[in-house]
């Protein structure tokens, strides 16, 4: 199988995150395509809140997004087609927090796909993807491949 | 009253609630907590705003995580014999089968408390406590912060 397009994959990842209501509401949206890493954004938001003195975004938004994040990821991954994965497991280390009032990003990527597993590893940012504030690693499990038809043909979600 | 002030009261039904009020994440998410004897028992009601996937429909993977984990650190609180409150240090979270959207429950026991951290084990599940949605594991560090 051809690997995605940087336009289907785009296009992919938006129609994704049209379809999941939690963080479509949480408006988190796609930020950047790289070979095979991706990284979406969190928009800071009082809602989210662990600490309302200090105004930092509670750890369980940043699973949120890493959750969201190292899922979507192995769509971006050209070693593999793209595929239903249910989510097997996930481990967080918490490594420093995001100012109060910043965005938060999280990149994820596949660093190993096997026939039915994939494990990814990821990380949640703030000012600089250098300065990671939680580092993630999960896998997920191929349960059948996505018919990629109509990403390759679509002409919504571009954007 | 902020936060650190209310977690020195005894943690009955509605001071878990007040606790529970302070924390604007624990409101959006719409958590609760009740007391069943000594135990603590958390309740995740289903709302549309929380779906993953919208086909089953089923809750965010993510959603049921932060639920256990919040879960995780308020239990520890109200355990503890001079509260502070709790940074989770990680969190590792088995998922063992799809949360429908319906009333989500969470346990949780602490497997140990040391003096600077803590190790909380917590169970989330929805019809049967015997069948578990997800089992996840958190560290939280509890040092006092004039100690750290």
């Amino acid at each position: 199988m051809e690997p995605l397009s940087l336009e289907e994959k785009t296009r992919f990842i938006n129609m994704m995150g049209d379809f999941i209501p939690h963080t479509r509401g949480l408006r988190v949206a796609l930020h950047s395509i790289a070979g095979n890493a991706l990284t979406l954004r969190l928009p800071y938001q009082n809602e989210l809140v662990g600490d309302p003195t200090t105004g930092i975004l509670h750890s369980g938004a940043v699973t949120v997004l890493l959750d969201q994040t190292l899922g979507l990821s192995a769509v971006c991954s050209d070693d593999i087609a793209p595929s239903v994965t249910p989510t097997l497991d996930l481990r967080i280390d918490h490594l420093g927090v995001a100012p109060a009032g910043k965005d938060i990003y999280a990149t994820g990527k596949v660093y190993r796909a096997t026939r039915k597993v994939l494990f990814v590893e990821g990380y949640a940012w703030c000012e600089s993807p250098d300065k990671p504030i939680a580092r993630a690693t999960g896998t997920w499990v191929r349960v059948m491949d996505i018919n990629l038809d109509w990403v390759r043909n679509s002409k919504e979600y571009n954007t | 009253m902020s936060l650190v002030d209310l977690i020195q009261r005894d943690p009955d039904a509605a001071t878990l609630k007040l606790w529970l009020n302070k924390i604007p994440y624990a409101r959006y998410l719409g958590m609760d907590a009740d007391m069943q004897g000594s135990d603590i028992l958390f309740r995740l009601p289903p709302d549309d705003k929380l779906i993953g996937n919208a086909s089953l429909p089923a809750l965010h993977g993510g959603v049921v995580g932060a639920f256990m984990e919040l879960s995780g650190a308020i239990h520890l609180v109200a355990k503890m014999e001079n509260p502070v409150l709790p940074k989770v240090i990680n969190f590792s979270l088995d998922y063992l089968r799809a949360s429908r959207l319906r009333e989500t429950y969470a346990r949780c026991s602490i497997t140990r408390q040391g003096r600077q951290v803590a190790n909380v084990s917590i169970t989330a599940w929805q019809e049967d406590m015997d069948a578990p949605n997800a089992t996840a594991r958190a560290h939280f560090l509890i040092a006092e912060p004039n100690k750290e």
